[in-house]
């Protein structure tokens, strides 16, 4: 066999990325890929130079050193890519990494790389795992490019297709399956796909997907046990301990939720979601010092990328002021309008969280002027304010006899969360507290119920056939309640509804399909937003046809 | 998050260490391999250099064991069993040693099902792969042989056999048991089959777990190693 080893592939026609900050390791690659006839390599240094390049142009394969020296890793790289969608369905992405890591492997999908290489590099290592990953791209693009289009049925047709072949990707093939199954609300399909995978081979991916369905079934039970018996066995299944720390969170459980996710953490420490969810629970059990350091960490590490978020700085600001920090709170809320310079919405939002922290301080002049200041833009927005600044502004605001923009701005809450348990409550303490509890019962009364007759009206009119007069009401209706997901959900089904009346519609189909991302974004646990995108792509396609 | 205490100090050194001094061979083995390329270096330089590259490569293996003995001990290795062509990691792991082979005048030999698929966490059976064929290679005189093969049940059986004088008795008990005394006149820390024994036992459920086997004799007469995974 001597001499006869690793026969090299011809890769000229392809392109490929190297991201590789030591000049040494990059010689070596050049080396090796120009061996094997490849002319086009471009070379970047660090994250940032690589971003560039995946924008500027397509690869057939990217080699990315986990390591790139001071700034964002490899991982953090790749994730970022794929959330900025430069990443296209058929690039070819291997990790290159002294070793193995939970992240790469039981990571969500989005941190998975197309494979890893362990060092020492040798040629046939390199040869074997592209054309094993190219081969697999060639099966699988095509499926990711009718996903990314939002065609679930058009993969379901693919991925099936693909295992009537069989081939060597069965399991990858399947576990792709269940998942679109999952996201289109077919949780029988999904069902029996894992089960299926697990009566074969005893894979962690399998246990969690189960568990995924027990909790949009509210089985928080089952899924519990599920994923105690996958975390049990190795802390490096990360997807699994972060959804296990959400059913102990769900189940009241608060430490337990902090200690799986300190758990989670210490096998792969910057992950800013990770360190959100921890600093949230953190929050909830009162350790402030944790909810603090975890949160600002999270926003050291997200800022600039697509993961930074708002709402953590925000949840930065509470625990500050929880803990009477005014002086970190104030900093925190300077940072946060200075990272989102671009966006009015959460620069009013920076501006006006001052208030409760001028009350904190008791200035309450300075707290009285801001608030006559910003009081119109509030009104205006509170539709579109984020409920826990609602909250946060609220009870300062009838401190301060602003009764009237307070008023709005819970009134848009109720709207938005008309079937919200608690949040009746909070609000109704709210007024309380300021001595207004009268006035606090009748709002959330009369708001409630303002709210379910603006659905029923739309329900109303369907069911009497004026469909037009019906997607008009739920359309005004969303103007003033445009986090409602039944509502989004309601309308998009009315458009739905009209396109297979009458065919379809380019700007109906736009319209839908917002609102329906827009519901799954504000509960992704319900299944019609799934149901409903499918229903839209056999419209399309009979439309075509 | 802030833990305290000196323990996690001299663990987190340990393992930042360890990772520094892979990176260190992974480029001493590559100059060792170019040298050894170069047809004009005269022979006692070449044997010298084949002996380098065999010890460095076998520090190498001894940190990725040592690495994932931790972390499997800590219940953090990313073990992860899937589908993996057999093929491939046979071609792999000879790769690693053609070099080796090669300037010590043995001939590699593969007997692998091409399209055969197993079922293993591909890093952990590569890792006791090249470990195997490097010890097969020291006592060899002519021939290694690897065989990867599946059985009806979807098990894996990887076999490295060679041309050598075969295991001492004491290796052959039939059940290897765990850390084996370190042999001081050998120096042989017994860390590569308490390692092989490890990521056999990592494989499959409580019902049927693989595990590992030394015979003399097979195909080629000499010492044989057998990896079994369910």
């Amino acid at each position: 066999m001597n001499g006869s080893i690793g026969a090299r592939p011809d890769l000229s026609a392809h392109g490929f990325l190297v991201v590789e900050d030591f000049e040494g390791m990059r010689g070596i690659l050049r080396d090796m890929l120009t061996r094997a006839g490849v002319t086009r390599i471009v070379f970047a240094p660090d994250a940032a130079a690589a971003l560039i390049q995946l924008e500027r142009q397509h690869f057939d394969a990217v080699l990315c050193d986990l390591h790139l020296g001071r700034g964002r890793n490899g991982q953090e790289l790749l994730e970022e890519a794929r959330q900025r969608h430069v990443l296209p369905p058929d690039t070819v992405w291997l990790m290159v990494s002294a070793e193995k890591t939970a992240e790469m492997v039981a990571g969500t999908v989005e941190a998975r790389p197309d494979d890893y290489l362990i060092k020492p590099l040798t040629e046939t290592l390199l040869y074997t795992r592209l054309a094993r990953q190219m081969e697999k791209k060639r099966v699988l693009a095509p499926i990711e490019q009718a996903l990314r289009a939002g065609e679930p049925l058009k993969a379901q047709r693919l991925i099936d297709a693909a295992l009537e072949r069989a081939g060597t990707h069965a399991w990858e093939l399947k576990r792709l399956r269940a998942d679109v199954a999952w996201q289109s609300g077919d949780d029988e399909r999904a069902r029996a796909i894992y089960e299926e995978v697990l009566a074969r081979r005893d894979v962690p991916w399998a246990q969690l997907g189960l568990a995924r369905i027990d909790v949009r079934h509210g089985d928080y039970a089952a899924a519990r046990a599920r994923l105690a018996q996958v975390t049990q066995g190795s802390r490096a299944y990360l997807e699994a301990h972060d959804c296990l720390a959400r059913v102990l969170e769900h189940q009241g459980e608060l430490a337990g939720a902090q200690e799986i996710l300190r758990q989670a953490l210490s096998v792969s420490p910057r992950a800013p979601h990770r360190l959100t969810h921890l600093g949230e629970v953190a929050f909830r059990r009162g350790d402030l010092d944790t909810a603090a350091n975890a949160l600002r960490r999270g926003v050291e590490l997200a800022r600039g990328t697509p993961a930074q978020d708002s709402g953590r700085y925000l949840t930065l600001v509470r625990v500050q002021l929880a803990r009477g920090d005014r002086e970190a709170a104030m900093a925190s809320l300077s940072q946060l309008a200075h990272d989102h310079k671009d966006r009015a919405d959460v620069r009013l939002v920076a501006r006006a969280m001052e208030i409760p922290l001028r009350m904190q301080a008791e200035e309450t002049t300075v707290a009285w002027a801001l608030a006559q200041e910003l009081a119109p833009e509030l009104r205006a927005g509170a539709a579109v304010l984020p409920t826990e600044v609602a909250f946060d502004l609220a009870g300062p605001l009838l401190e301060l006899g602003d009764t009237e923009t307070a008023a709005a701005l819970m009134i848009a809450v109720v709207g938005n969360h008309h079937d919200h348990a608690e949040y009746p409550e909070r609000i109704e303490a709210l007024y309380a507290r300021a001595g207004l509890a009268g006035q606090g019962r009748a709002l959330v009364a009369h708001a409630a119920r303002e709210a379910v007759e603006i659905m029923d009206r739309g329900v109303r009119l369907f069911h009497a056939g004026e469909l037009d007069e019906a997607v008009a009401t739920t359309r005004a209706a969303l103007a003033r309640m445009p986090d409602n997901a039944r509502l989004l959900l309601n309308h998009a089904f009315l458009l739905i509804a009209g396109m297979e009346r009458h065919g379809h519609d380019a700007a109906a189909a736009q319209e839908a399909r917002a609102c329906i991302e827009r519901a799954r974004r504000l509960k992704p646990e319900d299944r019609r937003a799934g149901e409903l995108l499918a229903r839209m792509e056999v419209i399309r396609h009979d439309f075509v046809a | 998050m802030p833990e305290s205490g000196d323990r996690l100090d001299i663990t987190t050194f340990l393992l930042s260490a360890i990772h520094d001094m892979k990176n260190s061979l992974g480029v001493m083995v590559a100059f060792l391999e170019d040298a050894l390329a170069c047809a004009e270096q005269p022979a006692p330089a070449r044997e010298r250099t084949a002996q380098a590259l065999y010890e460095a490569q076998r520090v190498d293996e001894h940190l990725i064991q040592l690495l994932a003995l931790y972390k499997i001990d800590q219940r953090f290795y990313p073990f992860d069993a899937g589908e993996q062509v057999l093929a491939d990691l046979a071609r792999e792991a000879l790769a690693r040693v053609d070099t080796l082979a090669g300037s010590r005048g043995v001939t590699l030999r593969c007997d692998c099902a091409e399209g055969a698929v197993g079922w293993f966490d591909y890093d952990l059976v590569y890792g006791v792969t090249v470990q195997a064929l490097h010890n097969a290679l020291r006592y060899a005189r002519g021939q290694v042989l690897l065989h990867a093969h599946t059985d009806a049940d979807g098990g894996v059986e990887i076999r490295i056999e060679d041309d050598g004088p075969g295991f001492p008795d004491f290796l052959l008990e039939r059940d290897l048991p765990g850390p084996l005394a370190i042999q001081h006149d050998t120096g042989n820390t017994g860390l590569g089959l308490y390692f092989a024994r490890v990521v056999a036992r990592l494989h499959g459920s409580d019902a049927r777990r693989g595990a590992i086997r030394l015979e003399n004799g097979g195909a080629l007469g000499g010492g044989c190693f057998v990896l079994r995974l369910p």
